[in-house]
């Protein structure tokens, strides 16, 4: 026989105000089944807990239902009580009456209905629960980082240095992502390569890091505690325990001076053979098989062989599957720019001296293909006027994309303040929506290169750019004093907008998280849950989730390291009992289940007789894979599978008692 | 006619012979010359029995579903193009492997209606013949082991034909028409379940309406019952029916079944462009999780 208690939540006046808890508690007290219904004025609190505790053991309760705010909110808490009276935590059921009912209705008297209808169908379910258990799985203590930029760095380091073993999977020759390619960094001007390349060589050197460059995700299956991941590790052409990285090989390459460098953005040219740039980790070339003479003349050309001392080149290297089994993953998988392209009255492409923010960056810097020198592309000379365009694809939902790619407004302070310190004399105008400087420091810093280095900021944006005698000629409008402008520049600089990595959504796909509709991987919980994705065991860090700067993907990459940490400090991971059981009676194997399933939970299991003769093959649920999401529920068509927690004949009762 | 024949029953004799199948699963004459029923044979010397003609209505793939024929492991199976749907739908529904049947294909060239058989017909028109004989596109199965051709023409079709011509009668009516239409139409059933059980694809062991905790449709002969019975296994269909039709004939009190049905995959063209049956390694209209679905929200 059913022993239910209730108790009705006022929570202040957020639900008292507008529900007439007296009169819900007195109508629960009539259902049948209840035994004792009170109102108490903040159930969460601890003489609220001490309430609902002291009813479980006085009246010797089955059941307990809280009318009260979201289970999001303090179905923990109240569990945990019940489990303090030796109550299964699965037989505490709330009716939501405050973000259902209280918070979204006005009128007291159909409100205060509601809510005893939403109360009456959880009477129901938990008259038919039953105990669940949660689900324990082992966990295997290795991690993956996906993506070696800062954060994944960073998440890699955390890891390493909590005793945890990391493996490091960077898409590129060299680690480093984005952040390697900058000249100085706002707001403190430290130089990057000067911050970062310590980073580089103590993942390099790490005893727990074990680093795969040139290489991808090829697979993931399983999941939290015992993912198995496969990696495809491109063949470099390079034996790499051999390689000294000396230099002697694409010093003898032929193909210099043919192909645009990616570090570089296309401002200078490699070598077939090569290392994207002097610092890289590790320092072992790569053979673009692409372009190489020796794959596409039939093997003619082997300078770079012939030049080798050690002898470590290898041009019949094929890629390799190497494969891992990991507790947790870190996708850090990072950013592109928007295609510049896409607008056309700025000439980007057709003129050689309109660039991106990132080729900016690698004018200014030492190791970039002018050595810090500031020049223009087009004829080399120092350019003494220069137009920076921000919300270039950002803040457009027209062209672009809606949102602000939050980096742009500093990097380009950066690039106007940096341009002043290194040509004595020369002018930045910077065209702007908005300035966004809003962390420590960087108002002041936006300000001092309006105020110290005779930046000009103009409100508004630029309609034409064309070329007029040598100088580039910005037509724009200057909001704030309501004129149009000209400018005479001698080169452009475009603060192009900020979009996820090209085939982050592929490695989303493989990792089975959610990514939202321009392509940032969403967080479980935007604000609380910041570091973990909607899968189990697999947690975010960097750019991959949004537009962020350099000190928040560290951030990140660090809170994603923690959860790990914190994951693997236990011997095993408890997940939920509310997942997906099967009736293997009933079920005939269509496994239309194991089709819609998204989290791969479903695999075949034979029947078997006592002789071993295979009877059937049914469907069965991993426990760990599960997330209780429900559609194999309803793709079964003889409803062999039910939902722990959520049985249909709960659903049933809940309906039902709605019936009039 | 005699040609056909004569390859049916040495094909099944050589399979038998040959112990390739333990049985096969064809068509013998029946009681009237108009009328052909499911035979099964296990011993080559009764291979003679099978036969073919435009009396052949019964999908025998409904067969394969039965414990008692499962458990002869190795099958042969008479199909038209129909049913050789069915067979196929079997196969990527995981319910029979495909190295555990053989299929004799049989080209036909339209199967005559039994009400007209049995009032005599025995040619087949454009007017004696099934709706679904008239929309057919596997005259040919799709798939088979072995081919008996056909030694009949095809039938003519002239003018603008329709089949289920009802369905864009009822598109056309108002909701309240059309529910009315269904209603009266569902009042008939008397839950007999011979549409079920007719049907190839309504294999499972336990149907949802035997389901009693919770009571998923409502058993007794009533309103409500009636018509999610019908509508629930309609949906259980959608997607997956392969129009053969066996429901409806089976009907003893003549509710068009195959309105729904035919609606429902010419829906399920129309929005996905699937059509069933087609191919055992298509995954199932409704069993699919694609992130290039059309949809935005699945991504």
């Amino acid at each position: 026989m059913a022993r239910i208690g209730v108790f009705v939540c006022w929570c202040g006046s957020n639900i008292a105000g507008t529900v007439d808890v007296k009169r819900v508690a007195e109508e629960a007290a009539k259902i049948p089944g209840v035994v004792e219904a009170v109102d108490y004025k903040y159930m969460c609190s601890d003489p609220g807990q001490n309430t609902l505790r002291k009813m479980i053991k006085d009246k010797n309760l089955t059941g307990v239902v809280l009318a009260a705010c979201s289970p999001h909110m303090h179905e923990n808490t109240f569990r945990k009580a019940a489990v303090k009276e030796g109550l299964n935590p699965y037989f505490i059921e709330i009716a939501n009456i405050r973000e259902q009912v209280s918070w979204v209705h006005e009128d007291k008297e159909k409100a205060t209905a509601k809510a005893i209808d939403l109360l009456k169908m959880m009477v129901e379910k938990v008259k038919r629960n039953k105990p669940i258990e949660d689900v324990r799985v082992p966990l295997t203590k290795k991690a993956l980082v996906v993506g070696g930029g800062i954060s994944g760095i960073q998440a890699a380091l955390d890891i390493a240095n909590g005793g945890v073993e990391v493996i490091l999977v960077e898409k590129e020759p060299s680690i480093g992502g984005k952040m390697i390619q900058l000249d100085e960094t706002f707001p403190t001007l430290d130089c990057s390569s000067c911050i970062m390349t310590p980073k580089m060589v103590e993942v390099y050197q790490h005893p727990n890091i074990k680093l795969y460059t040139y290489s991808e995700l090829e697979d993931v299956s399983g999941y939290i505690g015992n993912f198995n991941v496969k990696i495809k590790k491109k063949a470099r052409s390079i034996v790499e325990k051999d390689c000294t990285g000396c230099g002697d090989c694409w010093n003898a390459c032929p193909m210099h001076k043919n192909v645009k460098s990616e570090f570089n953005v296309n401002l200078s040219e490699r070598t077939a053979i090569y290392v994207p740039f002097p610092q890289a980790v590790p320092l072992i070339p790569v053979i673009d098989r692409s372009v190489c003479l020796h794959y596409k003349k039939g093997g003619k050309c082997q300078k770079c062989y012939d030049a080798c001392g050690p002898k470590c080149i290898d041009f019949d290297l094929q890629d390799e599957i190497i494969e891992e089994k990991v507790g947790a993953i870190v996708a850090a998988t990072g950013y592109d720019l928007m295609e510049n392209s896409l607008y056309g009255e700025y000439g980007y492409g057709q003129f050689k001296d309109v660039i991106s923010g990132l080729q900016f960056e690698r004018l200014l810097s030492a190791s970039g293909p002018t050595e810090g020198v500031v020049k223009r592309p087009s004829d080399g000379k120092t350019p003494e006027t220069i137009v920076f365009i921000q919300c270039v694809g950002s803040r457009d939902p027209e062209k672009g994309v809606p949102y602000c790619s939050k980096v742009c407004c500093m990097y380009t302070a950066k690039h106007a303040k940096l341009f002043a310190h290194k040509v004595h004399g020369s002018q930045s105008y910077v065209f702007y929506i908005d300035i966004r400087a809003t962390s420590k420091g960087y108002e002041e810093f936006v300000r001092s290169t309006m105020e110290n280095d005779g930046a000009i900021y103009l409100r508004g944006r630029v309609s034409k750019i064309y070329e007029d005698n040598g100088k580039l000629i910005v037509k724009g409008a200057d909001t704030l004093s309501g004129n149009q402008v000209e400018i005479a520049a001698d080169m452009v600089v475009l603060a192009t907008g900020v979009i996820p990595k090209k085939g982050s959504d592929k490695i989303a796909q493989m990792l089975g998280i959610s990514y939202d509709k321009y392509g940032f991987y969403t967080e479980s919980h935007p604000k609380l849950r910041p570091a973990e994705s909607s899968t189990a065991g697999i947690y975010l860090a960097g750019m991959a989730q949004g537009p962020r700067d350099i000190p928040e993907s560290v951030v990140s990459g660090s809170a994603a390291a923690s959860k790990i940490l914190g994951l693997f400090s236990k011997s095993e991971y408890e997940v939920e009992g509310t997942i997906a059981s099967v009736n293997k009676t009933t079920c005939v194997g269509c496994f239309y289940c194991k089709r819609v399933c998204a989290y791969s939970a479903i695999s075949k299991e034979e029947v078997k007789d006592r002789n071993g003769n295979v009877l059937k093959v049914v469907a069965n649920v991993n426990s760990g894979l599960c997330a209780g999401c429900g559609a194999c529920v309803n793709a079964c068509f003889s409803k062999s599978i039910d939902l722990k927690g959520y049985l249909d004949e709960q659903i049933f009762a809940e309906i039902k008692s709605l019936a009039v | 006619m005699e040609k056909m024949n004569d390859k049916l029953q040495n094909t099944a004799k050589e399979l038998l012979e040959s112990k390739e199948v333990n049985l096969i699963i064809g068509f013998a004459k029946g009681s009237n010359p108009l009328r052909m029923r499911s035979v099964f044979i296990t011993d080559p010397k009764d291979a003679y029995k099978i036969s073919f003609n435009a009396h052949c209505v019964q999908d025998l793939a409904v067969f394969l579903k039965k414990p008692e024929v499962k458990k002869f492991g190795k099958i042969g199976i008479v199909v038209k193009g129909c049913d050789e749907k069915a067979v196929n739908t079997l196969i990527q529904e995981y319910q029979l492997s495909r190295d555990n049947i053989k299929i004799i294909g049989v080209e036909c060239r339209g199967a005559i209606k039994q009400n007209l058989a049995d009032r005599g017909e025995d040619s087949v028109k454009q007017s004696t013949v099934y709706d679904k004989c008239l929309a057919c596109e596997v005259h040919t199965p799709l798939l088979y082991d072995y081919l008996v051709e056909s030694d009949e023409p095809a039938f003519e079709i002239t003018g603008d034909v329709k089949p289920y011509a009802k369905i864009e009668e009822l598109d056309a009516m108002s909701v309240e028409d059309r529910n009315m239409f269904w209603q009266k139409e569902f009042e008939k059933c008397i839950k007999c379940y011979a549409c079920r059980q007719a049907c190839p694809l309504c294999y499972c062991t336990r149907c949802i309406v035997e389901k009693n905790t919770p009571q998923w449709i409502e058993t007794n002969i009533e309103e409500t019952g009636n018509a999610q019975w019908n509508m629930i296994r309609a949906y259980h269909l959608s997607g997956r029916c392969i129009g053969c039709g066996e429901c409806e004939r089976a009907c003893p009190v003549n509710i068009p079944l195959m309105l729904v049905n035919e609606k429902m995959a010419r829906d399920v063209f129309e929005k996905f462009g699937y059509k069933s049956g087609l191919d055992i390694n298509a995954k199932p209209v409704f069993g699919t999780f694609d992130a290039n679905d059309f949809n935005e929200f699945i991504k």
